[in-house]
């Protein structure tokens, strides 16, 4: 399957790409109260709301973003929407099929941690709001 | 009660019947013994009665009466319709067109030749008619004025968009010369821009449809449970001509599939029952739509026997491992909620034919998604309310948009009384000052307080349920202004903040977010 790779925390990523509706640019982050520090805020795209994720916050790394992120990845799946903010995009590479929480390597080596969006946002539901 | 107000739904509303009822009789005609086409014939024009007697317009609702009699003897099979039956029925809806529109003028006659004449002859059997003063020609109607037209609603959201990247464009543009702007190009490409932002702000209302039409698609659902269950079910709607946003609504229709089938299942009583319990052998189901502030109240209420509590308190027993004790000292919204709860109407077999567990979870999610509330009211015997209290969704409403912290933040300008400069009125000692600053968790060091924003009390939904007064007065960093925004549900996320009506855009494609006072 096409595999889109992007960098955060440290690791490489991979989204089965099928989830990825839009990369954004030049896109400006409404920052929201009352959310764990991961959620960076919302954005407007094309007659949808997104909700931002910083994936490395999410995944731990502690620091301080811009409000003005390169890069926002769009995902669409079910009713849900949600915006990636990765620390680097890598691009989109061919993994053979793989199960969704599995580590793959791809030819050069490089390892791959398959992520999917219900798991994120599966993630995103555990953590505190409204404080 | 606003007359006017209800005559303009009488006449919105009994339009539309009307024109089906045109194309019900030319149905008619050429299917004379179809029973069930009597009955939707029967039930348009019972439904325009209804609403005509209701605002005493007794030439309406008595031309109506006439006419459903013959009909209630089609649908019997009591009378057989022929040909001429269905022009005497024909002349009678144009007539009644007529006199709705004349309703719509405030001329409505109480007595005409024409009523005379379609009267005497609707007194006589449909078989052995002796016409009156029969006419050489029967008026021939002319087709309706074209006023409104279909289209798929995925075309409206690929409008939305589009005109939203050409906004975005702007975002793209090169810099301009000194001498591109002394021409004017600068002053030319504003102006462009806000045109283009005020088309973007009227395509969004092209999202809002009227809740009758909402209603309008459980007709059928309703009748065919009714059906099933062997119940006879009226469903009636009161606010029909209110605007929603066609995605609330959708996000609705499964949630109110599943009201509407436990009210038929386990609500409305068989009519044999009913007639014991000395009510109508017909149910009846209302919808209700209301504007309460800046919120979409929905009511679903049922005339049936109410929710079974006997089910709820075998559940709170014995799968909440509750006490007698304990179950009566619950709060009675508390109680009730009980079937909200997701293993409810798997907790005893029973509870699926007794109670009203099937599914209840699901209008739950759907509501709590909209950062809506849902408060259910029943008493045995006398029926079951479900009052759904949605926050503002996606329309056009003014709001004092404002900045706290790095937020940008929006109450509806109705919810605000006044703005006043923080200066003016020492603000740092007002003992009712909310501290926004504190409840968002912003370091209090970035604090400026330039304006003090004064909010109205908004009326109270249900005076039994006891509440926390909102914040009254507020300071913030700066106001931005009072200006239009789009509002937009919040989303899944936001809305377990348990903070927020929705998300406003403004004009210039900027977001803010709309805070529920009430819920802060």
């Amino acid at each position: 399957m096409d595999c889109f790779v992007f960098e955060a925390a440290g690791k490489h990523l991979g989204i089965e790409a099928r989830y990825i509706y839009r990369i954004a640019d030049e896109v400006r982050v409404a920052p929201v109260p009352l959310l764990p520090s991961c959620h960076v805020g919302i954005i407007y795209y094309r007659g949808d709301l997104f909700d931002v994720i910083d994936v490395g916050r999410l995944l731990g790394k502690e620091g301080r973003l811009s409000d003005k992120p390169s890069y926002v990845i769009l995902m669409k799946w079910d009713q849900r929407k949600l915006g990636l903010i990765p620390e680097r995009i890598a691009g989109i590479t061919w993994v053979e099929d793989a199960k969704a929480t599995d580590t793959v390597f791809t030819k050069d080596g490089l390892a791959i941690h398959m992520i999917t969006p219900e798991k994120i946002w599966d993630t995103l539901s555990e953590l505190p709001y409204g404080h | 009660m606003d007359i006017d107000k209800y005559k303009r739904i009488f006449i919105q509303e009994s339009g539309k019947y009307l024109q089906d009822l045109n194309t019900d009789l030319i149905r008619g005609e050429h299917d004379l013994l179809n029973r069930s086409l009597w009955s939707d014939i029967h039930g348009k024009i019972h439904s325009i009665k209804g609403m005509a007697r209701a605002l005493n317009l007794d030439a309406v609702s008595g031309l109506c009466h006439s006419l459903e009699g013959w009909c209630k003897e089609f649908q019997g099979g009591t009378m057989t319709p022929n040909a001429d039956a269905v022009q005497v029925l024909m002349d009678g809806a144009e007539l009644l067109k007529g006199l709705v529109a004349a309703t719509a003028e405030g001329t409505a006659p109480e007595a005409s030749p024409q009523l005379d004449r379609i009267s005497a002859l609707l007194a006589q059997r449909p078989d052995k008619l002796i016409p009156q003063t029969q006419p050489d020609t029967h008026p021939v109607s002319s087709p309706s004025k074209i006023d409104h037209i279909r289209v798929e609603y995925s075309l409206i959201e690929e409008l939305l968009a589009r005109s939203q990247e050409i906004i975005l464009l702007e975002k793209t543009l090169p810099p301009l010369s000194q001498e591109q702007i002394s021409s004017g190009l600068r002053g030319w490409i504003d102006h462009y821009m806000a045109m283009l932002r005020g088309l973007h702000f009227q395509l969004a209302r092209l999202r809002l449809m009227p809740v009758q039409d909402f209603v309008s698609l459980f007709d059928k659902p309703v009748r065919d449970l009714a059906r099933n269950y062997h119940r006879e079910v009226r469903l009636e709607m009161v606010g029909g001509e209110l605007q929603v946003d066609i995605g609330l609504m959708e996000r609705l229709r499964e949630p109110f599939m599943h009201l509407l089938r436990n009210a038929i299942a386990h609500g409305i009583e068989l009519p044999d029952e009913r007639e014991r319990s000395g009510k109508s052998r017909e149910g009846k189901i209302v919808f209700e739509a209301d504007k309460r502030g800046d919120s979409l109240v929905l009511t679903v209420s049922d005339d049936g026997r109410g929710i079974d509590q006997t089910a709820i308190q075998r559940y709170l027993r014995g799968t909440m491992g509750m006490s007698d004790q304990e179950i009566s000292g619950m709060p009675r919204e508390e109680f009730l909620h009980t079937i909200l709860r997701v293993d409810y109407s798997s907790a005893d077999a029973t509870n699926q034919l007794a109670g009203r567990g099937i599914g209840m979870d699901v209008i739950a999610k759907a509501i709590q998604y909209l950062s809506g509330s849902l408060a259910i009211q029943s008493e045995p015997l006398e029926g079951t309310q479900f009052v759904i209290k949605l926050p503002l969704s996606l329309s056009i409403v003014y709001a004092i948009v404002f900045k706290i912290g790095p937020y940008t933040l929006s109450v509806p300008t109705s919810h605000v009384a006044s703005i006043e400069r923080a200066e003016a009125t020492s603000a740092e000692q007002g003992g009712d000052l909310y501290d926004l600053w504190d409840r968002l968790g912003i370091h209090p060091g970035t604090r400026k307080s330039t304006h003090i924003l004064k909010l109205r009390q908004p009326p109270a939904i249900d005076d039994s349920i006891p509440t926390e007064p909102p914040p009254s007065r507020f300071a913030v960093d700066a106001v931005i202004g009072n200006m239009p925004l789009m509002v937009m549900p919040s989303g899944e996320l936001l809305a377990r903040a348990g903070s927020f009506a929705g998300v406003g855009i403004m004009e210039n494609g900027d977001l803010s977010i709309l805070l529920d006072m009430e819920k802060l």
